[in-house]
């Protein structure tokens, strides 16, 4: 069973059917960005904008990590769902049909997929509609592009988390937790200028939306150093394509090792 | 007087054991064989050594056993014992130390991809999406199994009707431990499998719904399904099995009919005292110790004794009741498949 078909649409539909009915996941995956954008202005609103550059507000420039946490948060349903799968038995009945694990996770991906769109759709609304952040018009489809492939290195991120851990309290737990600090590690939250920065998928997705849909630079400008745009801040030698060439990295590490390690703990 | 009307009774319930015993078939004696000329015709499962182990402990210890087309076979065994960990080998869902089987014709180990079509898993637990209705997990399975939308539909309706779930439009996670173990039932059928995997269907289910469920097992049966089931409710083996394997420790250690089993117990009758004190009980229990043709004394709970004899009647009324004075009560029965279970078994709790 090593083929992909239809029947990961079905497998998408029952995710997408049983995310819908679950309250607390739908406040992660809803609510909760939508309440940190709020706060998020607020806590910007007196703001001068003085030590930005091109006149943008602080808020306009952290609004990209506000994008980061939300699609960042496919990393803590999604270790949820497999680790529940394992706990209640429904990735053994699953297994003992004849569907491919393939179509399992391919499955997973739309799913979650149909959410994290959802999650970009309000967040733009909001954010650029709503609270008037700051936006370049032409580079939207490429940030849009980027937030949705950094969500496929979030949902490979919970399959290890997942595979690890059979409780879906315990996995939400550590995904939740490794969220948090991979948010504050990126300086996706607040200000890091810091070399471990590097070091993380947020950083890059971050950095790389912000220069391009926020402050309206092309693919060849180089990235800032720091995680935060300031007059001070120091372009590095690397460009900002190098930058989404990171981004697939780290999916396509993320994604592959999740399903590695996920089947090798699973298939008993 | 008392006395007399037992004896009467007791000699009227043992003429009619003698004509039931008349039903036992001859022990399948080549359960263990691997015949591949038989197996497109007669037997539609052939386990062969089958072994798994977790880390050093081993679960199941290299089983070989047979199954017909069309027939109900019973695991039976205390917990532990290794019936779960043999459906989940044999529905691919764990993959074996060791051994192979052949089901519907298909290598256990080499083809397990082309054996799922053909089968269907109720499992232990009652595995159930439960945010969705009963009507979406069935669908679910169905799609699964590749069937199409008309398909699904009918059958579903059908099933859920015959197991009295239909026409609920909450979700599962509403339903009691009776619906959803139903609802499992449902969901192993929607395929229209071949071989049913049935591990513990009637587990904790109130008497009403577990006949339901026998009831239904019972027509399936008739449609010519191929049913494994694994159970240690005695009466749920007795009722539905047509051959019984007894498990324990890993290992078969029985194997055969009710009848057979029952026959090659020679465990011979049973008798059961109820005393109305612990002094009665040891008096009895002494006395009883002496007469040769009484094989087996157990002491149960509440002031209760069973042995089991040989000799039948003649020894019941010139051995035991001339030795034992006073007794509340006095129940006499044949063998029962419990008997047996717990005396191939042990009496020790299992985990």
């Amino acid at each position: 069973m090593s083929t992909i078909d239809l029947k990961a649409w079905y497998i998408a539909k029952k995710n997408i059917k049983e995310k819908l009915k679950n309250y607390s996941s739908m406040f992660w995956t809803i609510a909760f960005p939508i309440m940190m954008l709020i706060v998020y202005k607020l806590a910007f609103s007196a703001d001068d904008g003085s030590y930005l550059i091109n006149g943008l507000t602080t808020f306009d420039v952290e609004f990209p990590g506000i994008v980061v946490y939300t699609i960042g948060i496919s990393c803590v349903t999604s270790a949820v769902m497999f680790s529940m799968s394992k706990k209640d038995g429904t990735l053994e009945r699953i297994d003992a049909m004849p569907v491919s694990r393939g179509n399992v996770f391919l499955g997973a991906v739309i799913s979650e997929g149909v959410f994290m769109n959802l999650q970009i759709i309000l967040i733009y609304l909001f954010g650029y509609g709503i609270l008037g952040a700051h936006f370049e018009l032409a580079m939207m489809p490429i940030g849009y592009l980027i937030a949705l492939i950094y969500g496929i290195a979030s949902i490979g991120l919970g399959l290890i988390i997942a595979s690890f851990l059979n409780s879906p309290e315990g996995a939400n737990g550590i995904a939740m937790l490794s969220h948090m600090c991979l948010m504050f590690v990126s300086g996706s939250f607040f200000p890091l200028d810091n070399v471990s920065v590097f070091f993380t998928p947020q950083y890059w997705v971050k950095q790389v939306y912000l220069q391009l849909t926020v402050v309206g630079d092309s693919f060849s400008d180089l990235l800032y150093s720091g995680t935060i745009i300031t007059p001070t801040s120091v372009a590095t030698f690397f460009p900002i394509w190098s930058g989404i060439l990171m981004i697939l990295a780290f999916a396509a590490i993320f994604i592959i090792l999740g399903i590695r390690i996920f089947q090798k703990k699973t298939t008993l | 007087m008392v006395y007399g009307r037992n004896l009467f009774k007791l000699i009227i319930i043992k003429i009619m054991n003698v004509s039931t015993k008349k039903e036992a078939i001859i022990l399948s004696s080549d359960h263990n064989q691997f015949n591949e000329n038989k197996l497109s015709t007669e037997y539609i499962i052939i386990v062969q050594n089958l072994e798994k182990s977790f880390n050093s402990v081993k679960a199941v210890d290299g089983i070989s056993l047979k199954v017909r087309k069309g027939e109900l076979f019973s695991l039976l065994g205390p917990n532990g014992a290794g019936k779960s960990t043999t459906i989940r080998m044999l529905t691919t869902v764990l993959k074996p130390s060791n051994g192979d089987a052949r089901i519907a014709e298909y290598s256990l180990i080499k083809e397990k991809d082309k054996i799922k079509p053909f089968i269907g898993v109720c499992p232990q637990e009652n595995v159930v999406f439960e945010a969705l209705t009963a009507e979406d997990n069935v669908e679910f399975v169905g799609r699964m199994h590749g069937m199409n939308t008309d398909d699904i539909k009918e059958r579903t309706k059908i099933l859920l009707e015959k197991m009295n779930i239909a026409g609920r439009k909450k979700s599962a996670k509403s339903f009691s431990g009776g619906m959803k173990r139903r609802l499992n039932i449902v969901m192993s059928l929607i395929n229209q499998p071949q071989i049913l995997f049935l591990d513990e269907p009637s587990a904790g289910l109130d008497p009403q719904a577990r006949r339901l469920v026998w009831d239904f097992i019972k027509d399936l049966k008739k449609t010519g399904m191929t049913i494994i089931l694994t159970t240690h409710d005695m009466i749920e083996a007795d009722v539905l099995s047509d051959h019984i394997a007894i498990m324990d420790h890993g290992k078969i250690i029985a194997f055969g009919t009710v009848n057979e089993l029952k026959s090659n117990s020679n465990n011979g009758n049973i008798l059961e005292f109820s005393f109305s004190s612990r002094k009665e009980l040891i008096q009895a229990k002494n006395r009883l110790e002496q007469i040769t043709d009484v094989k087996n004394i157990t002491e149960m709970e509440n002031n209760k004794l069973i042995i089991s004899f040989t000799g039948g009647v003649k020894t019941l009324k010139n051995e035991i009741l001339g030795k034992i004075e006073s007794f509340k009560t006095l129940h006499f029965r044949e063998d029962s498949l419990e008997d047996i279970f717990l005396k191939l078994t042990g009496r020790g709790l299992r985990d």
